[in-house]
């Protein structure tokens, strides 16, 4: 594909995902908070030797999770792809945490006591409103803190510290194919905000 | 040349302002009117509306500025105070571009920010002087000795100013953003028509509260149609009122610390009462009197700049410590 080197993250929910991949090879993989995205991106790049300008393409969670997380991946791939004159690639925070687990369901903790989930298009329920077929595998942080309520509805979820809950950011990479203009990457809300929904 | 970015609130602006202080290019895209549905600004509606423009912002100012981030030798940026939401699309991309670029940043308070809209070209004022900063967010009297920062005197116990005269807007029925529309009618009223009261707190505090409560009362004993015919009347009164307290208490802030100089800051600075009682202050232009980036460039001469890489893990805040 050619792409060569591309810098992936998400920072859509409570721990903030990166990795570093060439041509399919993941060279690093890092975790922290959305608000020191940009160290572990750069201890990423000093790992691998690489300099901001032999990135080829960023690959960039666009949720759905807290919306200002969602933001701070944008905007810093927004930022990073006008300094560099990069394409980015959006992947659903959803899609990556389901590609790292072949066969489950990704849940994700949406807050209010709702999680998202894709169904298909990604949107925000209750959990005990999520319609399961017995044996389901639930991943992600929002199986992890409804874990009660979804057993109870007939899923299996991972232990806590199973790592198929984990964001990884190797599979943002994996699943970018199509990189494109920065401002074309939009956010996935799900929600509209609150002051709209009292307008209605 | 710096590259500033502002998104504290309502305003995603860029602007390319050089070391000497000379701005140029200055671009703000405002959000008054996505907001003015709500009557005020929602912040997860500017933060999401901050993220749409912000790039496209940049690419603006440079391209207005005739330059190419390939001249740009430092990044300036809101830090805070403001909406954390909003602060962080602006502190994000700002941190992607330094990082990207190995450039330094220049992470700005935006009370700063207001103030070193006084040292832009042409004609700087330089300190030492006494500076009202009155805008939708902040009512405050600051003590300016040199350029790169302040002391605090006093500041508003409730609303700010431009909030009052936005919630007073709503009261008349003159929609948002009210400091203009209340400005506009108030000269068609007369402004001893009614006898608001000015807030006692002591110091050289404010509080505006109390008027608000007073139009609120006001206008709730008047009929549709009595409210129609006194509505300039209202306008003028209350507007009297609250520029009677911002010069008041500027005054006696003058008087306190000698300050041989008046000047005056933020959005409110638009006031025509206001600007007409205080004659021989110092006014920014209006264009840099509410929210622009091109005043965030201007702190960021004046600030410490932190260099590659230690501004990477920095984040926003939303109130002053
Ligand atoms: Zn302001």
């Amino acid at each position: 594909m050619g792409r060569g080197l591309v810098l992936a993250f998400d920072t859509a929910t409570e721990v903030a995902a990166s990795a570093l991949v060439d041509d399919g090879e993941v060279l690093g993989e890092r975790t922290s908070r959305a608000v020191t995205l940009l160290e572990d991106v750069d201890a990423l790049l000093r790992q691998a030797g690489a300099r901001p300008a032999d990135l080829g393409g960023l690959a960039v969670g666009t949720g759905p999770g807290s919306f200002t997380g969602v933001r701070i991946g944008l905007a810093t791939a927004r930022g990073l792809a006008l300094a560099l004159d990069l394409g980015v690639a959006g992947v659903s925070t959803l899609a990556a945490l389901a590609a790292g687990a072949p066969g489950a369901l990704p849940v994700i903790d949406a807050r209010r006591r709702e999680v998202f989930v894709a169904d298909p298009a990604p949107r925000a329920l209750a959990p005990d409103a999520l319609e399961l077929e017995p044996g389901t595998v639930c991943v992600g942080d929002g199986a992890v803190r409804y874990r009660a309520t979804l057993e109870a509805a007939g899923a299996e979820i991972p232990p806590d510290d199973d790592e198929r809950h984990v964001l990884r950011a190797r599979f943002h990479a994996a699943l970018a194919t199509a990189f494109g203009p920065a401002e074309l990457v939009e956010p996935i809300y799900v929600r509209i905000p609150d002051a709209d929904r009292a307008l209605r | 040349m710096i590259l500033a970015l502002e998104t504290s609130c309502d305003e995603t602006a860029a602007a390319l302002v050089e070391e000497d202080g000379t701005i140029r290019s200055s671009v703000v895209s405002s959000q008054a009117d996505l907001h003015a549905r709500y009557g005020g600004v929602v912040p997860e509606v500017a933060s999401r509306r901050h993220l749409e423009l912000v790039v496209p912002v940049i690419r603006e100012a440079l391209e207005q500025g005739n330059a190419s981030l390939d001249d740009v030798t430092r990044i300036g940026v809101t830090r805070g105070p403001g909406l954390i939401g909003a602060l962080l699309v602006g502190l994000s991309a700002a941190k992607a571009l330094a990082w990207a670029r190995r450039l330094p940043l220049a992470p700005v308070d935006h009370l700063h920010g207001h103030v070193a809209s006084l040292f832009l070209e042409p004609g700087p004022v330089d300190p030492p002087f006494l500076c009202l900063l009155a805008s939708g967010g902040h009512t405050l009297l600051l003590d300016v000795q040199a350029h790169d920062g302040f002391r605090v005197l006093g500041t508003t116990l409730d609303d700010a100013a431009g909030e009052a005269f936005d919630k007073g807007a709503r009261l008349l029925g003159l929609g948002y953003p009210g400091g203009a529309a209340i400005d506009r009618l108030a000269r068609e009223g007369e402004p001893t028509a009614y006898d608001f009261p000015r807030a006692r707190v002591p110091g050289l505090d404010f509080s505006f509260s109390g008027v608000k409560t007073a139009l609120l009362y006001t206008v709730r004993d008047l009929t549709p149609k009595e409210l129609e015919r006194r509505r300039a009347d209202l306008a003028a009164s209350y507007q009297r009122a609250i520029v009677g307290a911002l010069v008041d208490r500027t005054r006696a802030a003058a008087e306190e610390t000698g300050a041989g100089r008046i000047a005056v800051v933020g959005g409110v600075a638009a006031n025509s009462e206001l600007r007409a009682a205080l004659p021989d202050a110092a006014l920014a232009p209006l264009e840099l009197c509410t929210d622009n980036a091109a005043m965030i460039g201007s702190a960021a001469r004046f600030v410490e700049p932190v260099a590659y890489p230690q501004y990477l893990a920095l984040d926003a805040y939303a109130t002053s410590s």
